[in-house]
């Protein structure tokens, strides 16, 4: 009996595999080529993600893996887009430049996707951007810095831009009489003319950039940074990375006694933050979204309701509270699947959807887009925020 | 001045972290000529196996003593399993094998502990400032650990029979043999100690340099960039090549550009690798048993 059944098994399955392998194929060269708009009409709408799921990039790909999931779940069970299902298609890019290139490739050449979100972080976006111009897919980055989407036709962002960021920053900074900022600044894209920006933007508030040291991602020891911070005689420090290095930045810092207020970025807004930086971060004020400070907006936010709901489902499900960079992944969720609706799967319809977004109300703000700007945000997405006791508090302005 | 004091304190500590695993790299080298690219990965092996284990609720000393334990097993077991399972194992067979370890190693750890890097609570003890350099208390574990784990290791193989017997069955299996010192035992022996000196490194650094699946490789070949300046066998120059090692980095890090610090070893690497391949410090066959 047993003998029997295996004798059977073995050839169903190589021929099962044959005739999948062979349907695969063949549904995919019909995808890629020209004649496939017919074909993507039916069936259900691919969204392909490329995030930093592994590397140093992992404490943001990570929550945006499962905000993804959890909202394609949460889509399909309502009946998806006009009746058809969403496929969702992740792809790890490693936190690399190259990663993201493969995986971006495979996503527009293999799995003929509609829509691609990606990556988390600056550098393997800028990657992404010149393959999907190429092969003209709407794809919405979650990362930071503008150059993503500067004059970008296929390609939008959701994280509020970086110079935004430091103009809040520089604001606080101006207003608390500091002339004199130092920069320790990420090595990678996300850091990547930083330094030019605060010294353009300074000169305007009278605030002179005095020192840069940059650290990479992967680094784990700041002393050698921070001691020239430390000898480079600022009124304020502004520490701009990503978690966990960040973090660890903030930790060195502190312990090196360099006794000046810190600013850091946008890219510190989750609690990984807290546990690299441990008890140094008290005191840290950074600009960001509205989501890790939640409990303290005023019931008239209209950003409130989203917010609560979002955080609610994310808790449930994975038994933590989300990330601001789990935000952008739900806010790119939001506006590319809003655009799907009303536009359908062709690519030009879905961008010219996309850039037609108006007064979106999502997690990182409310977004506007337009063919000139494709990022949506304005200064109005950020607050300032507190580091105290473990946590982003509101801070008073 | 201070400056200075507080990147050699940075570059001490660090270069300990090396140490200990230049020490458990030759542990193996002395007694099977294997080169270990896996050594590093006990180091974070250990971290994260404590970390969890402190998040379950046990407390430090007892978290930190399973994972040295269970580390040092896993080590034996690699022995066992892979390393003892190979014919004619000469040193390249080692790294291409002991890098398929790592690797497996570094996807068990990506599937268990995920992607994210986690800290080890800190060790007891409070941090001071010494006229202006400010020493953490972990550092001053990290550099404890050095010299009683490190040195008890080369005290072992220096001065006791036991040790004398390990590297007697490296350098003459059959004489060896015939004067009762089982191979195999040695074999054993030694990566136990690989182990052991691995997870060390591992836990007294996580609680600073965080613990992270992808992080042992290149731990492991800082390591073995010690390891090279003793030649693969003199523990004491090693020691001091990691020392050194570590400081350098730091003042690179500090005078030149952060961005250089990781490249710092691999260029001091090639160096000795062309100048003397033989190890700073000794002669080609001046290992005596």
């Amino acid at each position: 009996m047993h003998r029997a059944q295996r004798r059977l098994l073995v050839p169903a399955a190589v021929a099962a595999s044959i005739a999948l392998a062979l349907t695969g194929c063949g549904a995919s060269n019909f995808g890629g080529d020209s004649g496939g708009e017919a074909a993507s009409e039916e069936g259900p709408i691919k969204i392909g993600a490329v995030l930093d799921i592994t590397g140093v990039g992992a404490n943001l790909g990570v929550p945006e893996q499962n905000t993804l999931n959890m909202l394609a779940e949460q889509l399909n069970a309502d009946g998806g887009i006009d009746g058809r299902e969403v496929e969702l298609i992740i792809k790890d890019n490693q936190s690399t430049e190259d990663g993201a290139a493969k995986a971006t490739t495979q996503l527009i050449e293999n799995d003929d996707v509609d829509l691609i979100i990606g990556s988390s972080r600056t550098g393997p976006s800028l990657a992404m951007r010149p393959l999907v111009e190429a092969a003209q897919v709407p794809t919405i980055s979650v990362a930071a810095n503008a150059a993503i989407v500067d004059g970008s036709e296929w390609v939008f962002k959701t994280a509020q831009n970086d110079l935004v960021v430091l103009e809040r920053i520089l604001d606080d900074a101006a207003s608390k009489g500091y002339t004199k900022i130092a920069l320790v600044r990420d090595a990678t894209g996300f850091g990547e003319g930083i330094a030019d920006i605060i010294t353009e933007l300074g000169e305007e508030r009278g605030i002179t950039l005095t020192a840069t040291e940059a650290f990479e991602p992967s680094a784990t020891d700041f002393t050698a940074q921070m001691t020239n911070i430390r000898a480079a005689d600022a009124d304020a420090v502004i520490i701009w990375g990503i978690t966990p290095s960040a973090g660890l930045a903030q930790a060195a810092y502190v312990q090196l006694g360099v006794n000046k207020p810190v600013y850091q970025s946008h890219g510190v807004a989750n609690d990984a933050f807290f546990e690299a930086a441990g008890p140094a971060a008290d005191g840290v004020i950074a600009p960001m979204g509205r989501l890790l400070v939640a409990d303290e907006l005023s019931d008239d936010d209209p950003q409130k309701p989203v917010i609560d709901q979002f955080i609610a489902d994310y808790s449930e499900e994975f038994g933590s509270s989300p990330s601001s960079f789990a935000g952008h992944a739900y806010d790119a969720w939001l506006v590319g699947t809003k655009a799907l609706e009303s536009a359908g799967t062709d690519p030009e319809a879905l961008r010219d959807a996309i850039e037609s977004t108006t007064d979106l109300v999502g997690i990182s703000g409310i977004f506007t887009m337009t063919p000139e700007n494709h990022s949506g945000l304005t200064a109005d997405a950020l607050i300032m925020a507190l580091a105290e006791g473990g946590r982003w508090t509101l801070l008073e302005e | 001045m201070i400056d200075f004091l507080q990147l050699t304190v940075a570059g001490l500590s660090q270069g300990s972290v090396y140490a200990l695993l230049a020490v458990g790299l030759i542990a193996t080298y002395t007694v099977r000529h294997v080169v270990n690219i896996a050594q590093g990965d006990y180091a974070t092996l250990a971290g994260l196996g404590s970390i969890s284990l402190v998040t379950a609720g046990l407390p430090l000393p007892v978290a930190i003593l399973i994972a040295l334990i269970s580390v040092t097993l896993a080590s034996v077991l690699i022995e066992r399993l892979v390393i003892s399972r190979v014919k004619n194992l000469t040193t390249l067979v080692s790294i291409i094998l002991t890098l398929g370890v790592s690797t497996l190693l570094q996807a068990i750890m990506l599937l268990i502990w995920g992607a994210e890097a986690k800290r080890l609570p800190a060790f007891p003890g409070s941090d001071l400032t010494l006229g202006g350099v400010s020493i953490r208390s972990q550092e001053l574990w990290m550099l404890g650990a050095l010299v009683v784990v490190g040195g008890g290791v080369l005290l072992f193989y220096e001065k006791t029979r036991w040790g004398k017997a390990l590297r007697a069955s490296a350098e003459q299996p059959v004489a060896a043999r015939i004067v009762g010192i089982s191979p195999a035992a040695a074999s054993v022996i030694a990566f136990a100690i690989a182990g052991f000196v691995g997870a060390t490194a591992g836990v007294v650094s996580s609680p600073i340099y965080l613990s992270i699946w992808s992080g042992g490789l290149l731990l492991g070949l800082k390591g073995f960039v010690a390891a090279v300046l003793g030649g693969l066998v003199s523990f004491r120059a090693a020691i001091v090549g990691a020392l050194l090692l570590g400081i350098i980095e730091s003042y690179v890090a500090g005078y030149v550009a952060s961005g250089w610090k990781d490249a710092v070893a691999f260029f001091i690497l090639i160096i000795v690798l062309i100048i003397r391949p033989a190890g700073l410090v000794l002669r080609p066959n001046a290992v005596r048993v």
